[in-house]
């Protein structure tokens, strides 16, 4: 694991919830039960064998990328395939706008690492969380100048 | 589904830490397009951080759970997510050339008569150590020498078109549990099916995985045990490189000349004859493997020829006993096949993830 992946955990752990932008508290309570959530889910799955694989999506987003939400939405409906899946938003510094994402896809995740923090260092955190057998990794576009 | 794609690269993992960033920043620096392929890892169930390396550079990365299901069960299920019309596959301890995945496709597509089309591995181990250099360059002295279209369908790195490699049954995941020889039982099923299948020695990769003495018998053994017991011997010794598959024809041929050379000079060498008869026996081994120790003299030098000699003698021998006991066990057991719990619930139908693996046959 790259020194980068060691930097993120270490900045959730000092700053708490893995959320990011807008209203601190809102926000923290937010991704608090998010990921609540998510852990019953992964608790329900793991009680017995599952007939078909739990699926993730990771959205990389290096600094200065943004993501097109019909992107990502697509994405998910396509992998999800009637089923649950996991989205984790792994994102370099603060994102620059995710509130279109967070309102179309549930249960999203945001995983903030610090500004600078290279794209492959940012699929390798965010995939240390992912809980999915089959985990699909999407890395956003450099914004237009 | 999605956007169906030129190719999906699907590389298998298993405790490839050491090598798999490697091999997959390799893929990523080819010259194709990177939205004219995916990169599809299926992990199974490394106790490493492999799947962490794998998400570095995959799209998709599918993590398989359990005590380890093997390359050909693995490679299925990456075929499975897999949106190529192509799909190639690369091995973890295999570097792809800039241009090979290039290549392979421009093969497939300027050759519709060609259903698959297979990398020779280049002279050169990516492990400096003697056994290794020495292992590599005896597959590859194989691939040369039968380079063309033949069953192997190496998958160091080999490309199938999907339709063709889904309607021929995939990789028989049944019999197939440990990395050996499954490339060849599935090209030698393409044939059968009427498929063309290619192994091209102008498309090289380097391997860079190390072996020890040890690995290498290991190695020799599954491969010529597999080859009696489960693949038909008669069948595939005719369709893939000896040197590859390790047939009698390599073996009890060397074994054989030695018998009969060592007898004569017991019958006409005066005492003391130990010597004489060491000599005669070393020269009849060089002889009969002539082709390959000048293969060896040609790329590495007659040091290296001479070092790799007894080596050589061993896997012969290692080969020969385990043909025979291959060639036992199939009479006395039958054919390979997975555990008694996977059989009862491929018997009755369990769905469950990972899946059970699929008898296709």
């Amino acid at each position: 694991m790259s020194s980068a992946g060691v930097d993120a955990i270490l900045y959730r752990d000092s700053f708490s919830p893995t959320s990011v932008t807008g209203d601190a508290s809102a926000q923290s309570s937010f991704a608090l039960q998010q990921q609540t959530a998510s852990s019953a889910r992964v608790s329900a799955a793991h009680t017995g064998p599952r007939r078909t694989p739990r699926k993730s999506l990771i959205v990389v987003l290096p600094e200065n990328h943004v993501v097109s939400p019909d992107l990502v939405s697509d994405s998910v409906s396509t992998e999800a395939d009637g089923e649950v899946i996991d989205v984790i938003l792994a994102c370099a510094g603060p994102p620059l706008s995710i509130g279109t994402l967070q309102r179309r896809v549930r249960d999203l995740q945001v995983l903030l690492a610090p500004a600078g923090t290279s794209s492959e260092d940012l699929r390798e955190l965010a995939m240390s969380q992912a809980p999915g057998d089959i985990v699909t990794l999407l890395t956003g576009r450099p914004v237009s100048v | 589904m999605s956007r169906s794609l030129p190719l999906s690269v699907i590389v298998y993992a298993r405790n490839s830490s050491a090598t798999l960033g490697a091999v997959l920043g390799a893929i990523r620096a080819s010259d194709l397009p990177r939205e004219s392929y995916e990169i599809i890892v299926v992990d199974d169930s490394s106790a490493d951080s492999s799947v962490v390396i794998a998400a570095r550079h995959a799209d998709t990365v599918v993590k398989l759970s359990g005590k380890g299901s093997g390359p050909a069960y693995s490679r299925n299920r990456g075929v499975e997510l897999a949106r190529g019309q192509v799909v190639a596959f690369v091995d973890p301890d295999v570097v792809v050339q800039r241009d090979t995945l290039t290549r392979m496709l421009a093969i497939l597509a300027d050759h519709p008569d060609v259903d698959a089309v297979s990398a020779s591995r280049d002279d050169n181990s990516g492990a400096r150590n003697f056994v290794s250099q020495y292992w590599n360059l005896l597959l590859r002295f194989g691939e040369q020498r039968y380079a063309g279209r033949c069953a192997q369908f190496a998958p160091g790195c080999g490309a199938v078109r999907r339709r063709t490699f889904l309607s021929a049954g995939m990789y028989d995941e049944w019999r197939f549990a440990t990395a050996c020889l499954e490339g060849v039982e599935l090209g030698e099923r393409l044939l059968g099916a009427g498929s063309s299948v290619l192994l091209n020695s102008e498309l090289n990769v380097t391997h860079l995985k190390e072996w020890d003495l040890g690995q290498v018998c290991q190695e020799v053994w599954r491969r010529s045990n597999l080859l009696a017991r489960s693949l038909g011997y008669s069948r595939i010794s005719v369709l893939a490189p000896s040197d590859v598959v390790f047939t009698l024809g390599r073996t009890l041929v060397t074994a054989a000349a030695v018998l009969v050379t060592l007898m004569l000079a017991a019958a006409f060498v005066p005492p003391p004859r130990i010597g004489a008869e060491a000599a005669l026996a070393l020269l009849v081994l060089l002889v009969t493997n002539l082709q390959v120790h000048r293969y060896y003299a040609k790329a590495r030098g007659i040091g290296f020829a001479a070092m790799s000699a007894p080596i050589h003698v061993l896997i012969q021998g290692v080969a020969a006993a385990a043909l025979c006991t291959g060639w036992s066990l199939r009479h006395l057991m039958g054919d390979v096949s997975p555990d008694a719990t996977t059989q009862a619930y491929s018997e009755v139908g369990l769905e469950i993830w990972p899946p059970i693996p699929r008898r296709f046959r």
